[in-house]
C-alpha cells in the first residue's frame, strides 16, 4: 500500500512544499488513517501553545493532524499550520450521529479561513463497520457539502481499521490536484 | 470622481460569470464532458477519460465561451446524491443535462430524474441543454430520437436544445455551448440572478 501512495503521489508537487491538513473532531479516525496510509513515522508534537499536533512529512508534502472542537483560545494558533495547504482531508465518525452537527460546524467555520481559500476538499465518512454509520448521502447531508461552492469536494466512504476506501479518496485528490484544483 | 466612473465602468464592461450544472444519472458522462469542456474552452488540459473516476461531490470547471465567463458545476449522479443537486439550483444560470444514448435501458431513469430538475421552482425558466452524449458508440440514438423517448411535457416553459455529442471525442459539444451562451444571456433569468447578486453585495 505504501508502493501505491508514492505513486499516487509522487512529484505531484515537484519540489514545492505542500500541506494537507487532516482534520476532524476527536476520536474520527484521523491518526488511525495516517497509520494505515503507511507514509512514514508519525510524529507527535504538543507544542507550548497548547495543541496536539501530529505530522507526517512524505517527500515535500506535509501531512498534519489536529483535533478540532473544544478550547476556543488556542483556535487563532491553527492560522500558523494553514499556508500553502492544498488540501483538507476532512474525518467524520459517520456512526456518531449526536455529534455531527458540531462537525459540520466546525467542518465550515475551518474552510472560511482565508489561507484555506485555494484548497480542495475530501471528506472520509469513516467507521463504515460500525452498526448504525450513515453512508456517503446522509454525511453529505449532514455535513450540508452543497454550501461548498467555490471549491472541489469530494465523499468517500472509508473504514480505516479495515482500510477501505482510502486509496480511492486519495486517488481522488492526487488527480484533482494534477489538474490544477480549481 | 475617477474611481466612481471607474467603478461604472467595471460593473458594466466586467465579463459575466455564468454558473452552469452539470446534471445527468450516473455513468452518463458528465465528467468526462467537463473535462472535455475545460480542454476546449481554457488554458488547462482536463484529464483524460481514463483518468475519471465516478464523482461523488462536486467538480468544478473555470472557463471562457464566447466572451463569457462559464463555471461549471459538475455533480454526481448516484441514486443518493441526486438530492444535493436542488441545492445548487438557485444560483444556477442554466443546466446542461447529459444522457447516455447508447443506453436505452436507463431511459425511463434518466427521464425520471431530468422532469423532477424541469419541475423545480428554484429553476424557473433556466435554459436546457440536453447532450445525448455517447454518439461514439454503436446504438446510441439521435438527438431527435431521444427527445421523442423523453417526451417531456415541463419543457415549453423554458429554452431548451437537444444536441447529439460525444464528450470523449468532442463532437457536438461547441454547437451547444454556442447556443447555451445566447440562451443564457436572452434569459430572463439572466437579470433575476443579476438582481438578487446586487441586492446582495449591497447589504
Amino acid at each position: 500500500m505504501g508502493m501505491l501512495f508514492s505513486r499516487l503521489f509522487a512529484s505531484l508537487f515537484g519540489d514545492k512544499e505542500a500541506r494537507i491538513l487532516v482534520l476532524g473532531l476527536d476520536n474520527a479516525g484521523k491518526t488511525t488513517i495516517l497509520y494505515r496510509l503507511q507514509m512514514g513515522e508519525v510524529v507527535s508534537t504538543v507544542p507550548t501553545i497548547g495543541f496536539n499536533v501530529e505530522t507526517v512529512q512524505y517527500n515535500n508534502i506535509k501531512f498534519q493532524v489536529w483535533d478540532l472542537g473544544g478550547q476556543t483560545s488556542i483556535r487563532p494558533y491553527w492560522r500558523c499550520y494553514f499556508p500553502n495547504t492544498q488540501a483538507v482531508i476532512y474525518v467524520v465518525d459517520s456512526s456518531d450521529t449526536e455529534r455531527l452537527v458540531t462537525a459540520k460546524d466546525e467542518f465550515h467555520s475551518i474552510l472560511e479561513e482565508e489561507e484555506l481559500k485555494g484548497a480542495v476538499v475530501l471528506i472520509y465518512a469513516n467507521k463504515q463497520d460500525l452498526p448504525g454509520a450513515l453512508d456517503d448521502a446522509a454525511v453529505t447531508e449532514a455535513l450540508e457539502l452543497h454550501k461548498i461552492k467555490s471549491r472541489q469536494w469530494a465523499i468517500f466512504k472509508t473504514s480505516a481499521i479495515k482500510g477501505e476506501g482510502l486509496f480511492e479518496g486519495l486517488d481522488w485528490l492526487s488527480n484533482t490536484l494534477k489538474a490544477g484544483g480549481r | 470622481m475617477f474611481s466612481l466612473f471607474y467603478g461604472l465602468w467595471k460593473y458594466l464592461f466586467s465579463k459575466i460569470e455564468f454558473h452552469v450544472l452539470i446534471l445527468g444519472i450516473d455513468k452518463a458522462g458528465k465528467t468526462t464532458l467537463l473535462e472535455k469542456l475545460k480542454t476546449m474552452y481554457s488554458d488547462s488540459e482536463g484529464l483524460p477519460p481514463d483518468r475519471i473516476v465516478p464523482t461523488v461531490g462536486l467538480n468544478i470547471g473555470r472557463t471562457e465561451a464566447l466572451k463569457s465567463k462559464l463555471v461549471f458545476w459538475d455533480l454526481g449522479g448516484q441514486v443518493g446524491l441526486r438530492t444535493i443537486w436542488e441545492k445548487y439550483y438557485e444560483e444556477a444560470h442554466a443546466v446542461i443535462y447529459v444522457v447516455d444514448a447508447a443506453c436505452q435501458s436507463r431511459f425511463e431513469d434518466t427521464k425520471s430524474a431530468l422532469e423532477k430538475v424541469l419541475r423545480h421552482e428554484d429553476l424557473h425558466g433556466a435554459p436546457i441543454l440536453i447532450y445525448a452524449n455517447k454518439q461514439d458508440l454503436p446504438g446510441a440514438v439521435s438527438a431527435e430520437d431521444l427527445a421523442r423517448y423523453l417526451d417531456l411535457k415541463e419543457l415549453n416553459e423554458r429554452p431548451y436544445m437537444f444536441q447529439a455529442i460525444s464528450a470523449y471525442d468532442g463532437l457536438g459539444i461547441k454547437d451547444g455551448i454556442n447556443w447555451l451562451v445566447d440562451a443564457m444571456e436572452r434569459s430572463k433569468r439572466f437579470e433575476l440572478l443579476r438582481q438578487r447578486a446586487d441586492v446582495a453585495v449591497a447589504v
